[in-house]
């Protein structure tokens, strides 16, 4: 889809968040993204406006990216919303709770496909589901992946890998350095594991696609300093 | 008039509304109580999931936030605790966290087990009404008590705003 901002854009519009929340404006708890501009810019361009998409506590760009206003967005973030930002109008949902939206993807992206629903071009509807590498681990993630795969769901999960479960390494407590689905880039297929590591999306299927970035600039929640919550 | 006609009424009442769908365990194999009630539903309204409680939760949810009204069954209580995450914290409260931007309609049937004339023991015979009402305030949870409370309840539950959660005695059902 024609997305209305910038890298920039995204990257400014978090700043300001920021500064409304070190102002004391925004009374509740808030997840800025970072780092992963370019990367949903290009995931964005094969989303339809008519697509759903489901995302976690963390989805400022991706609701800006879905062209929700900026305005609108940052009036659900002062009324204290940004762990889990809701538009029907602009066809997204979030869940502040890890999975949570895995599963209730799947179910949208299976009506779609029992609806028959179709893009204004005549291409079908999809669902596109943002989740972290750590929800990847879980076993409604494999529950969902492998009906989607199994069934030809419309809905594509992509897997923002910042290696981090708030500050938790989070192949330190899997026990691996390689995660159950984590793209395998033995197959030629033209990528790298140089490029994976350096960001690349890799398109591992039409269902899964997996990122790699660097989250450094905020805290997992609110910016700076961390406010026990 | 029975337990069983009244929920065999019920389930047909819902299979003839456009907007319904089903999806639970043992509706297109035979398994369980609630199976045969469900028998005049079209069969190209329901789905039969993996045994995986709270991914058909959650699959519910997704599925009525398009707009359908889903009737999402689960066999017994101690199975449903098993989605306590999708029930609690997503079907009681997307209609609060989203301000009244989705309000998935989801009807979840389930049931107390039975306990005659085996008795399967602790694991799935359970009524936890009570606990259900404390970790859902924001839904509609209702035992059904009387064969007379079966039909109205379902109707209502079709008609409100409100997911609903309804529980039935599986002994009454089984006769």
């Amino acid at each position: 889809m024609k997305t209305l901002l910038s890298k920039q854009e995204l990257i400014d519009f978090e700043n300001e968040i920021a500064d409304l929340f070190n102002n004391k404006m925004i009374k509740a708890p808030i997840h800025l993204d970072q780092g992963c501009e370019e990367q949903l810019l290009e995931i964005f361009k094969e989303i339809d406006e008519t697509d759903f998409i489901c995302c976690s506590w963390r989805s400022h760009y991706r609701a800006l990216l879905k062209n929700l206003s900026p305005d609108i967005l940052k009036k659900y973030i002062l009324e204290g919303r940004s762990i889990s930002i809701c538009d029907k109008e602009h066809n997204i949902f979030s869940s502040a709770i890890v999975s949570g939206n895995v599963s209730i993807g799947l179910g949208i992206a299976m009506a779609y496909k029992q609806n028959k629903e179709k893009r204004p071009d005549g291409t079908d509807k999809r669902v596109w589901c943002f989740i972290g590498e750590m929800t990847s681990c879980h076993g409604s993630f494999f529950e969902c992946l492998t009906y989607a795969e199994n069934f030809k769901l419309p809905i594509t999960y992509i897997v923002e890998d910042n290696g981090k479960s708030v500050k938790t390494p989070t192949r330190e407590v899997i026990g691996n350095n390689k995660l159950p689905f984590e793209p395998q880039l033995f197959d030629d297929d033209g990528d790298t594991l140089e490029d994976f590591e350096n960001g690349k999306v890799i398109r591992s299927s039409s269902h899964l696609y997996w990122f790699k970035y660097s989250f450094e600039k905020w805290q997992h929640s609110g910016t700076n300093t961390r406010i026990q919550f | 008039m029975s337990y069983f006609s009244e929920l065999e009424r019920a389930m047909t009442f819902l299979g003839e509304k456009e907007d319904t769908f089903f999806i639970g365990q043992a509706l297109i194999y035979d398994g369980t109580a609630q199976y045969k009630t469900c028998l005049n539903v079209p069969r190209n309204k329901i789905i039969e999931p993996p045994i995986w409680e709270n991914t058909q939760l959650g699959m519910s949810i997704g599925m009525a936030l398009t707009g359908k009204t889903i009737i999402s069954v689960f066999p017994r209580l101690n199975f449903l605790s098993c989605a306590m995450d999708q029930l609690s914290n997503h079907l009681d409260k997307i209609s609060i966290y989203s301000n009244g931007e989705f309000k998935p309609k989801v009807i979840v049937r389930s049931s107390i087990g039975s306990v005659k004339p085996l008795n399967p023991q602790a694991q799935h015979r359970g009524d936890y009404t009570d606990g259900f009402k404390l970790f859902c305030p924001n839904m509609n949870i209702v035992r059904l008590d009387r064969t007379e409370d079966i039909f109205p309840a379902y109707e209502k539950a079709y008609l409100d705003d409100k997911p609903s959660l309804l529980i039935e005695w599986a002994d009454k059902l089984n006769g």
